[in-house]
């Protein structure tokens, strides 16, 4: 038996060892950025397996995204599953402003929220009395449905057709550029790092070029991004809504009779979820420089569904987990030429769907939670957190 | 004139192929209440192996034949490893489940016969039977329906004159009574589901058997939307709803949005979207369907 | 205790957390007619769901001298007992006829049909209805249904769920004289759950009362109705 520790909730003790746990957290995540600014790899046998910012701000616009779909179908039960639509929607927009009206990024998310809150709620309505498989049946219609509408002859104008839309600026021809404010010595800290002996060698060698300062500042944003909606999420799921929702989801009748507006608590989740669908279709156009119809098909739909069953559905967590999975697994999974005793063929086409499907199939029979509900069981078989029984402190 | 009886053919011929694969989906969701997202992709590697056991030199039909028992056995170990554990009236782990399915068939059929598409056998004779004016009905396209009836007609007598098949039906209507009466409900799903995917499986090697179509693993995808509206507007739980279902899907694909001009082209699997989206909203029975169906 | 025919011992019985039935014991003997009492929520239906295989059980059940504590309800069926359940249990889309199949479903002799003709001749009007689908009945109807159904697997006992529930006065008295009959020329063995006390007592051999999931009284019938206390509780003073 490992040595167990127990906490309790509120003493100081508690307190420090969360704030290091909190402030560890950050500049691990910032050591990362600076080891993986220049496309990093890691070499397995004859494989190598990139693990580069790009992946990483995919795997952020994944989680929100993912983070929707925990809204709608983790804490609100409603089998949704068309988050694809609005994650296109959000990208489209997105890039649309860029382009043809010269907006920043970031700037786009003041319309980008709003009108895939409003598509949301409207495409929600139905749902008020379509229930279960239902839903489950209309909402991949729609994802699937997304492709064709953006393909659309009149609407090319907006969307460039099959082609796709290009974020570049329609006026000067030139990308939109992620330049980071002169206070922030991103330079002088990677030159810092490189100075680390033993250990200088993984931040490359040299200043950074501009592109790598970009996508720094980039991977830097959207965590930010990313951050206050993961906060403002956990702070909705704590508060009356949230547990409006909860109660929808256990059992729908005892919630309308304690008073629950159905209607309401489901229509303004779908809201939510589709928001933030759109918020990670933002940032996943940032990322990529361009929306095409592809990037939004019904497997994108599923592989989303992928990312929040293994993650964890109803957890917060489950949702960062859930975004690493989709945008690394496929990706490390056409990285593999070659395994012993597997034979070539088997390493070749679309062995990062395989995967998932196996992943989606083989954690709904044997770890319902996901990963990171097993994470969490395997972190209390060492620490305990108590929480301060309030008879003896009186 | 002629290129509206046109269209109505060609409205028969892809009717009858959604038709097929909304029968198996009508099967699953009349005994167990499950929308199964593979069924598809079933049918897809099932129309596989028959073209692979056709290359390895077995006559057309016997390569049918034995493609439609494989699947179906393959249907019955998948219903017994993933789907008898969980609990029917839970549905998210079962639609979950079945995406899983979806992505590991189609991967699957995607390693082994690569994303090329792949000439398929001619079931059917070629040319035309009939000639309208302008207006060409191949034979394809009356032996596609003749086969759907075939086996609307097939099943129909197998729910209604066999042991099983009542048995079968018994479940679909009372889970409670049917054990009460000694049934054994998870032997008479697995039969179900063998069912549906030898009637998938026929289904997606007559679509592939189309002149102008050839054979890839992403063939269903599209045709999965339309069939599971078709399945839909017959109500869900009733065969020939199923057939009636996809022949109007059929119909509305070739006739309404070609009349219609300012719904493009394109457009059709919106229709069907659209059309999916109604029903479910205001007749969740369907054409057909039991009245008390609403089992959500 | 030879002509035992179901013994049930220490019976426990829970769903999810909560136990239904705390260890109870009864018997009943062949030929007999045992009705349970109890107001709702006292453990009468999940008694009878227990004895047929229905809910996870502890404790002993045995039937013909076999336990049949373990065993599934397709293999209770099998060894001879039938449960018509609460609220009927027939198969609505299904046709007359096709139910009566479905309560045959376990036998594979010759006498199917001649057995249904039995049941045609006890109840005519479902030979009218034969093609019609069960759930086109009216309330009485279905339940003949139902108890002709459970007959049709020719059961040794017979387990009845609250036959009156939502029956009119009249009907249940014919109901009741029925299953008197059948008692007394066929010899079959019934262990009937009810509320309707007075009718049940009048008919029953032996009687139990369930209370909070434990035998409260138990005793002969004709003794029970004249119970100061069973009056009180369940036959309205």
């Amino acid at each position: 038996m490992a040595p167990k520790i127990t906490l309790t909730r509120g003493t100081a003790q508690y307190q420090n060892l969360r704030i290091l746990m909190w402030v560890s957290l950050v500049l691990f995540f910032l050591l990362i950025a600076f080891a993986y600014v220049d496309v990093g790899s890691i070499a397995i046998g004859s494989n190598k397996y990139n693990l580069s910012l790009i992946r990483l701000n995919k795997a952020i616009a994944y989680s929100v995204a993912i983070l929707g779909l925990q809204v709608v179908v983790g804490y609100t039960g409603q089998i949704a599953l068309g988050q694809s639509f609005f994650f296109g929607t959000g990208a489209y927009i997105s890039a649309w402003l860029v382009a043809d009206y010269s907006w920043p990024f970031l700037l786009t998310l003041v319309i980008v929220i709003p009108s895939c809150f409003l598509i949301g709620m409207i495409l929600g309505l139905p749902a008020l009395r379509i229930r279960g498989l239902y839903l489950a049946l209309l909402t991949l219609g729609l994802a699937a449905l997304f492709p064709t509408i953006v393909k659309l002859d009149s609407l090319y104008k907006y969307t460039g057709g099959a082609g796709g839309k290009l974020t570049t600026n329609k006026i000067t021809g030139s990308q939109y550029k992620f330049a980071p404010p002169s206070w922030l010595p991103l330079d002088g800290i990677a030159q810092a790092l490189q100075k680390i002996p033993l250990l200088g060698g993984y931040f490359g060698d040299g200043p950074l070029s501009n592109r790598e300062e970009a996508r720094m500042w980039k991977f830097i944003l959207f965590s930010l991004v990313a951050a206050i909606c993961f906060w403002l999420i956990a702070n909705l799921i704590k508060s009356k809504p949230g547990r409006a929702m909860r109660a929808v989801r256990d059992n729908e009748t005892s919630a309308a009779v304690s008073g629950v507006n159905l209607a309401m608590t489901k229509t303004i989740s779908f809201g939510i979820a589709s928001a933030l669908g759109g918020i990670g279709g933002m940032i996943y156009v940032a990322e990529v420089g361009i929306a095409s119809p592809d990037d939004f098909s019904s497997l994108v739909a599923i592989y989303l569904i992928v990312g929040l069953v293994v993650g964890g559905v109803g957890t917060l967590s489950g949702a960062v987990v859930g975004g690493l999975v989709y945008a690394l697994i496929p990706d490390w999974a056409s990285s593999t030429q070659s395994i012993s005793f597997v034979p070539q063929r088997w390493l070749q086409g679309p062995t990062g769907s395989l995967i998932l499907g196996l992943l989606l199939i083989v954690l709904t029979l044997f770890m319902p939670g996901g990963i990171s509900t097993a994470a969490k069981k395997l972190k209390n078989r060492f620490i305990t957190i108590q929480t301060q029984s309030k008879l003896t402190n009186s | 004139m002629d290129l509206f009886l046109q269209r109505l053919f060609d409205a028969l011929t892809n009717g009858s192929t959604y038709a097929l694969i909304a029968v198996a989906m009508v099967l699953i969701f009349k005994a167990t209440t499950l929308i199964n997202f593979a069924q598809g992709e079933q049918a897809m590697l099932g129309a596989f192996i028959v073209l692979q056991l056709w290359k390895w030199g077995i006559p057309m039909w016997g390569a049918v034949v034995i493609g439609m028992i494989f699947s179906g056995i393959l249907a019955a170990c998948l219903e017994r490893t993933f789907i008898r554990k969980f609990d029917p009236a839970d549905h998210l782990p079962l639609v979950i489940i079945t995406l899983g399915l979806f992505l590991v068939i189609n991967a699957v059929a995607a390693i082994v016969w690569r994303f090329d598409p792949l000439s398929f056998p001619q079931l059917f004779p070629s040319g035309k039977a009939v000639t309208i004016g302008d207006a060409r009905l191949s034979w394809y396209s009356i032996f596609a329906f003749g086969s759907c009836l075939l086996v609307l007609f097939i099943l129909q007598t197998l729910l209604t004159k066999t042991k099983i098949g009542l048995a079968f039906r018994a479940v679909s209507s009372n889970l409670e009574s049917s054990r009460l009466c000694g049934i054994k409900i998870g032997k008479t799903l697995q039969f179900g589901w063998a069912l549906a995917a030898a009637a998938g499986t026929l289904g997606a090697s007559i679509y592939a058997a189309n002149p102008v179509l050839q054979i890839e693993p992403t063939i269903m995808l599209r045709a999965l939307i339309f069939s599971i509206t078709a399945a839909a507007l017959g109500g869900l739980d009733s065969l020939w709803g199923a057939l009636i279902g996809g022949l109007t899907i059929g119909f509305v694909q070739s006739v309404v949005v070609q009349y219609i001009p300012f719904i493009p082209n394109e457009m059709t699997l919106a229709a069907a979207v659209v059309v999916l989206l109604i029903v479910l909203t205001f007749r969740p029975s369907g054409f057909l369907g039991t009245k008390t169906v609403e089992r959500v | 205790m030879k002509n035992t025919l179901l013994d049930v011992d220490e019976l426990k019985a829970t769903y999810g957390q909560m136990e239904v039935l705390h260890g109870i014991k009864f018997h009943v003997q062949r030929n007999e007619i045992v009705v349970i009492l109890g107001a709702n929520g006292a453990g009468k239906t999940t008694t009878l769901r227990a004895i047929s295989g229905m809910v996870e059980t502890t404790g002993r059940i045995t039937f013909n001298g076999d336990s049949i504590t373990e065993l599934g309800p397709d293999y209770i069926v099998g060894k001879g007992i039938a449960h018509v359940p609460q609220g009927r249990g027939t198969f609505p889309e299904l046709t007359v006829e096709e139910n009566l199949k479905v309560g045959a479903f376990i036998r594979s002799d010759n006498d199917i049909k001649a057995d249904m003709e039995t049941c045609y001749e006890t109840y005519p009007v479902l030979y009218e209805r034969r093609l019609q689908s069960a759930g086109s009945l009216s309330g009485g109807e279905q339940q003949m249904l139902a108890v002709s159904r459970a007959l049709m697997s020719k059961p040794e006992l017979l387990l009845l769920d609250e036959p009156s529930l939502g029956l009119a006065p009249q009907i249940v008295e014919g109901l009741f004289a029925r299953f008197k009959t059948m008692n007394q020329d066929l010899g079959t063995t019934m262990l009937i759950v009810e509320q309707n006390a007075q009718i049940a007592l009048a008919m029953a051999d032996r009687g139990y009362v369930l209370e909070s999931g434990e035998i409260a009284v138990e005793g002969e019938a004709n003794l029970l109705v004249n119970d100061d206390a069973i009056r009180k509780a369940y036959l309205g003073g």
